[in-house]
């Protein structure tokens, strides 16, 4: 790509906004969210769009929506009076699994609830990779955290998720 | 755990697990781990365990947008797409700024009821002012730019 095919907002919406959307509200957990997060992203892509390096849109995107989405989550957590979903006593702690069937279902209506009862921090990670599909690396740069704490919360937010759904 | 530990004695693979069925652990990584495995049931149990997980939320169905969304998107101009509670933000911040100036030069607060409105109509005014800009965003702080810089 050259510079003159730094993409539109119009073309991000045409042929990325599904995937923009998707991720937005796997991070958010709700429609109303979601949407007021993709339009962050877009005025966030207006003033942004020359640091776009051209060939990962969609790992580009990924990246402004996930920023987005924290620095509203530190926004709230400084106004408590605004009560997150997320909120720490909602997260079901960890248990050993020693128990865990390990051939069980789960209905992606459950899966997204309890993605959605992961600390923030963690379904940040836990989406960048398993939703988006960014590597290690991709994710530490994207949330400005060593790549050891993304391990970390990755594998904290999946077992998590696996208790919250056993 | 050390009841179910690894009978080679090497600590527990903790979040290395994760690392492993991401295939972010390098060669050597990956055969310590296997030879841990072989003889850790705890291990085991957490990769198999958190491996459902992850296949879990790989396999979760894209979200389709509300219909009609991005369209209204595209058909707004950028002010008018500004979350509500950013608008509301801008207001006050305005509000307060012109009460401040009022206090610096010596002149009674303005009565709340009548500045109101008309600091709405100046935001709106000064919202729709530009063409290409983004004069309304430039009131209100969204975070830090976005960079690709380390």
């Amino acid at each position: 790509m050259t510079s003159s095919e730094v993409p539109t907002w119009e073309e991000i919406a045409r042929h990325h906004g599904r995937f923009l959307y998707t991720v937005a509200h796997r991070l958010t957990g709700s429609d109303d969210d979601a949407k007021d997060l993709v339009q962050e992203v877009l005025i966030r892509v207006r003033r942004g769009l020359s640091t776009y390096q051209p060939g990962n849109l969609e790992g580009w995107l990924s990246r402004i929506t996930t920023n987005a989405f924290l620095d509203e989550v530190r926004r709230r957590r400084r106004r408590p009076v605004e009560r997150l979903p997320d909120d720490p006593e909602r997260v079901v702690p960890p248990t050993p699994g020693a128990d865990i069937a390990l051939d069980a279902e789960a209905l992606p209506a459950d899966v997204a609830d309890a993605l959605r009862g992961l600390p923030p921090e963690y379904r940040a990670a836990v989406v960048l990779c398993d939703v988006v599909g960014m590597s290690y690396a991709e994710i530490s740069e994207s949330l400005v955290v060593p790549i050891g704490t993304v391990r970390s919360r990755i594998h904290r937010g999946r077992a998590l998720l696996r208790t919250a759904l056993t | 755990m050390s009841d179910a530990g690894p009978r080679d004695g090497s600590a527990h693979l903790g979040d290395e697990v994760g690392a492993l069925l991401d295939g972010e652990l390098a060669a050597p990584e990956v055969a310590a781990a296997e030879r841990h495995l072989a003889g850790c049931p705890a291990c085991t149990q957490e990769l198999a365990s958190v491996g459902q997980a992850r296949a879990w939320v790989r396999g979760l169905p894209p979200v389709e947008p509300p219909p009609g969304f991005f369209e209204g998107i595209l058909t707004r101009r950028t002010a008018d797409v500004i979350p509500l509670r950013r608008r509301r933000r801008a207001l006050a911040s305005v509000a307060a700024c012109v009460a401040a100036a009022g206090a610096v030069l010596g002149m009674a607060p303005p009565e709340e009821s009548p500045t109101a409105p008309q600091v709405g109509q100046l935001v709106e005014a000064h919202a729709t002012a530009g063409g290409s800009g983004e004069p309304l965003t430039q009131l209100v702080p969204v975070g830090v730019p976005v960079s690709f810089g380390r």
